[in-house]
């Protein structure tokens, strides 16, 4: 029992990185959506002259959704769950608020900066870390201050014990860390040149393979540590608090994470079957990709469990609905994925749309999906008002729902399609088709896919409309509900 | 035994640490010198070329065109020899992309001339109907940054060692004196150009980023 | 000895040592929870029970003093 009865848990930082989760959000989906579009139509490739072609666009989209939303998401459910399950507020530290504050404001500039040094070109061309050494040392700080203010508030903790969502959160904390460094350690070319050309240059520490090598190490494991790790952390929270029902089993949520952790990252050279790395690397990937499915389904199936004879809940709320269907996604995805890195599979599936299939039935279902129930979840316990809409929230849910399996579908045909149109032979065993025959054919595929991203942009909408309402004009809550989040 | 893994942050994150470093150790680290190594005969990238891959960075071509030719019948028929660790032994960074929304790239110089691309680049849907590429007509008036692609050769020749010749020192001067053989160089890529703004801007002294894109796709062989 | 040869050695006894771990710690979770030590699945209410003034759901090790009283 404590002695001071008026402490409050203090969401100050929590409820700015709320904000910019929305803001970038919507951004990066109109991004998305727009580049989907593009491929359909081409025409629209020339809204923005230099700056709006599909290339250059592309990695905005990609980075704002990721290091922009996502992470957001990720600070902004950081810094709520992880006092509640620490029992400590952030007001009882003046050093651990301002490390908050400092660590939203310099990543809310930071990403401003980076995103438009990207929209410029400044860009190392290697997927998800494109930004160049500049813009690579604001965001070491901005990491290196976010785990200050983590290991500073665990250091202060009342509760001994580490829910398994702050081992999560740690787990994303260091593999990003690691990771991040390694991939983009480069020499600037201003500084080793004697000051000739420009100072935003730089060339990689490492070459052809080896560089494939890091960077897909990175690659694969910005989704394991980004989309993966902080969002189990999320579900670990969200599902159990707004159920009233403890996690089905806590040991088996332990062993998943080891799990996860020791994989995942073997995985990595899935990316980079039948290149030019050594086989025994490809052989692994492939291996470590297959095994990876039972720490993944681990936690999924775990949380599908903890609903155990409260399926009732899912009729009753639409967060739950969220909640169980993003865990579905995520065992939809984790299946997928494996199946991919087998060898004779990959064969036909790299390099086609399917990669981007498999990767936004992950996002968009899965990630995406858990940001936002979590953000829902936490709206009335910020803010201590009443979330706006029940009805908004249920038809934002059909609406991305049926978006997120256009997406893929649509997807699926169009990578396979084109997989096995590269390699058709005709009797003479000469190429059957030119390569323009395999872009044509896929027109409709691509128009079905901007499609689904107009409706899923337009649920999001829905969400940041109904999450803005539940801020100003939600029906004030007297006292914080206790699980079931209330909704009018 | 285990109970310190729930309430000592720093060990758990000590073993979290040494359990996803594990596989980078195992996987990365114990082929790096072999896989650096170039094949007999590889060049280092001429400055013009260098300047070339640094707009072919800048507008992501990776997004859509892949630089890695697969060990299949399919992939060798339509795009030449299948690619080899050690042609990529000067690229910093690796260019292999990982989508092919447009066809590789790896061995374009081949098969595509000088005048295709220069087409190609100002209005796709010319030269390949039914073409879903935007054109990119700014690359024949955005002027190349020379400099900075010989501040790259030079550190490269530098700090890894990759044999460029003794005329590469890290002065002004040397820099002002290797101008000429860069304009040189464009010389004999617009010689096979049409465009009359090009032409003036390489006479005048400027390179357009589409000349140094043209020298570098045509040194992909 | 080759960079190769040592990695092989390498990977495959941390493999090993790495999978003795996990199933000791598989059995250790297990056995503690048998012997009366440990309550993991108590932790789980880590989140439901997450007021500021609640009180902490810790896992230290029960002492006997702490026993006594919970018994009563």
């Amino acid at each position: 029992m404590q002695s001071n009865a008026a402490l409050e848990y203090d969401y100050t930082v929590a409820k700015l990185f709320t904000f910019t989760t929305i803001l970038f959000g919507i951004l990066g989906m109109i991004i998305g959506t727009l580049i989907a579009a593009q491929l359909a139509f081409p025409e629209l490739n020339y809204l923005l002259g230099e700056y709006g072609t599909f290339s250059r666009l592309r990695p905005v989209h990609t980075t704002v959704v990721i290091y922009g939303f996502t992470l957001s998401g990720v600070f902004a459910t950081f810094y709520y769950v992880s006092q509640r399950v620490l029992k400590v507020s952030m007001a009882e530290s003046k050093f651990i608020m301002f490390m908050g504050k400092f660590h939203f404001w310099l990543y809310f500039v930071g990403a401003l900066l980076a995103t438009i040094s990207l929209l410029l070109g400044y860009s190392q061309s290697k997927e998800y870390a494109q930004y160049e050494w500049p813009i690579d040392i604001v965001i070491v700080i901005i990491w290196v201050s976010w785990g200050v203010a983590m290991f500073a508030l665990i250091g202060i903790r009342r509760e001994k014990a580490l829910y398994i969502s702050m081992w999560y959160y740690i787990a994303c904390f260091l593999g990003v860390a690691m990771l991040y460094l390694f991939n983009n350690m480069a020499v600037p070319t201003y500084f080793a040149s004697g000051g000739l050309g420009s100072i935003m240059h730089s060339v990689s520490m490492y070459s052809g393979t080896n560089d494939a090598l890091v960077q897909w190490w990175w690659g694969h494991n910005a989704v394991a540590f980004v989309f993966t790790v902080p969002i189990v952390a999320m579900i670990y929270y969200f599902l159990p608090k707004e159920s009233g029902q403890a996690i089905y089993s806590y040991k088996l949520s332990l062993l998943s994470f080891w799990g996860l952790m020791f994989i995942y990252l073997w995985a990595g050279s899935h990316h980079l079957l039948w290149s030019t790395v050594p086989d025994w690397m490809q052989t692994m990937g492939s291996v470590f990709s297959v095994v990876l499915i039972l720490p993944s389904w681990g936690s999924a199936i775990n949380m599908l469990l903890t609903m155990k004879g409260e399926w009732n809940q899912l009729t009753e709320n639409p967060l739950i609905k969220f909640m169980v269907l993003a865990s579905t996604f995520y065992m939809l995805s984790t299946l997928e994925g494996p199946i991919q890195a087998i060898k004779s599979v990959n064969a036909i599936a790299h390099f086609t749309d399917w990669i981007p299939g498999h990767v936004h039935d992950g996002v968009l279902g899965w990630v995406v999906f858990m940001i936002m129930a979590g953000l829902f979840h936490m709206a009335p316990r910020m803010f201590k008002k009443e979330i706006y809409s029940k009805n908004l929230l249920e038809a934002q849910f059909w609406l991305q729902t049926t978006a997120v399996v256009l997406y893929f579908t649509s997807m699926w045909i169009a990578g396979i399609t084109q997989g096995m149109m590269w390699r058709a032979v005709d009797e003479y065993g000469n190429l059957m088709y030119s390569f323009i025959d395999t872009v044509t054919v896929l027109h409709p595929y691509y128009a079905i896919r901007a499609l689904s991203g107009v409706l899923y942009l337009t649920g999001f909408l829905m969400f940041a409309y109904n999450m803005i309402k539940t801020m100003t004009s939600g029906r004030e809550l007297s006292e914080e509900p206790q699980f079931r989040s209330p909704m009018a | 035994m285990f109970h310190w893994l729930e309430k000592n942050p720093f060990f758990f994150s000590v073993g979290v640490f040494i359990v996803i470093a594990f596989a980078g150790l195992i996987e990365i680290l114990p082929n790096f010198a072999e896989a650096s190594r170039p094949v007999v005969g590889l060049k280092p990238y001429t400055v013009l070329e260098l300047a070339g891959k640094e707009v072919y960075k800048k507008d992501n071509c990776i997004a859509c065109h892949s630089q890695l030719i697969r060990p299949f019948k399919s992939e060798t028929d339509r795009y030449g020899q299948y690619s080899l660790s050690g042609e990529y032994a000067y690229d910093r960074p690796f260019l292999w992309g990982s989508k092919r929304t447009g066809p590789d790239l790896h061995r374009v110089g081949n098969y595509r001339t000088t005048d295709w691309h220069e087409n190609h680049m100002w209005e796709p849907t010319d030269v390949v109907p039914g073409s879903i590429m935007p054109a990119y007509k700014h690359h024949f008036t955005n002027i190349a940054d020379i400099e900075t692609a010989y501040a790259e050769a030079v550190t490269v020749k530098n700090v890894f060692a990759t044999p460029y010749g003794d005329e590469f020192q890290a002065t002004k001067e040397a820099w002002e004196a290797h101008k000429a053989v860069v304009l040189a160089e464009a010389k004999t890529i617009t010689a096979d150009m049409k465009n009359k703004d090009v032409k003036e801007a390489v006479a005048a002294g400027k390179i357009p980023e589409i000349v140094a894109l043209i020298a570098y796709l045509n040194r992909l062989k | 000895m080759e960079i190769r040869e040592l990695q092989a050695y390498a990977s495959f006894f941390m493999s090993i040592f790495l999978v003795v771990i996990l199933y000791w710690y598989i059995i250790y979770l297990y056995r503690s929870e048998k012997k009366g030590d440990k309550d993991y699945e108590k932790l789980g209410n880590i989140a439901l029970d997450d007021e500021i003034d609640s009180r902490p759901i810790n896992t230290s090790s029960v002492t006997p003093s702490e026993k006594k009283e919970k018994d009563k």
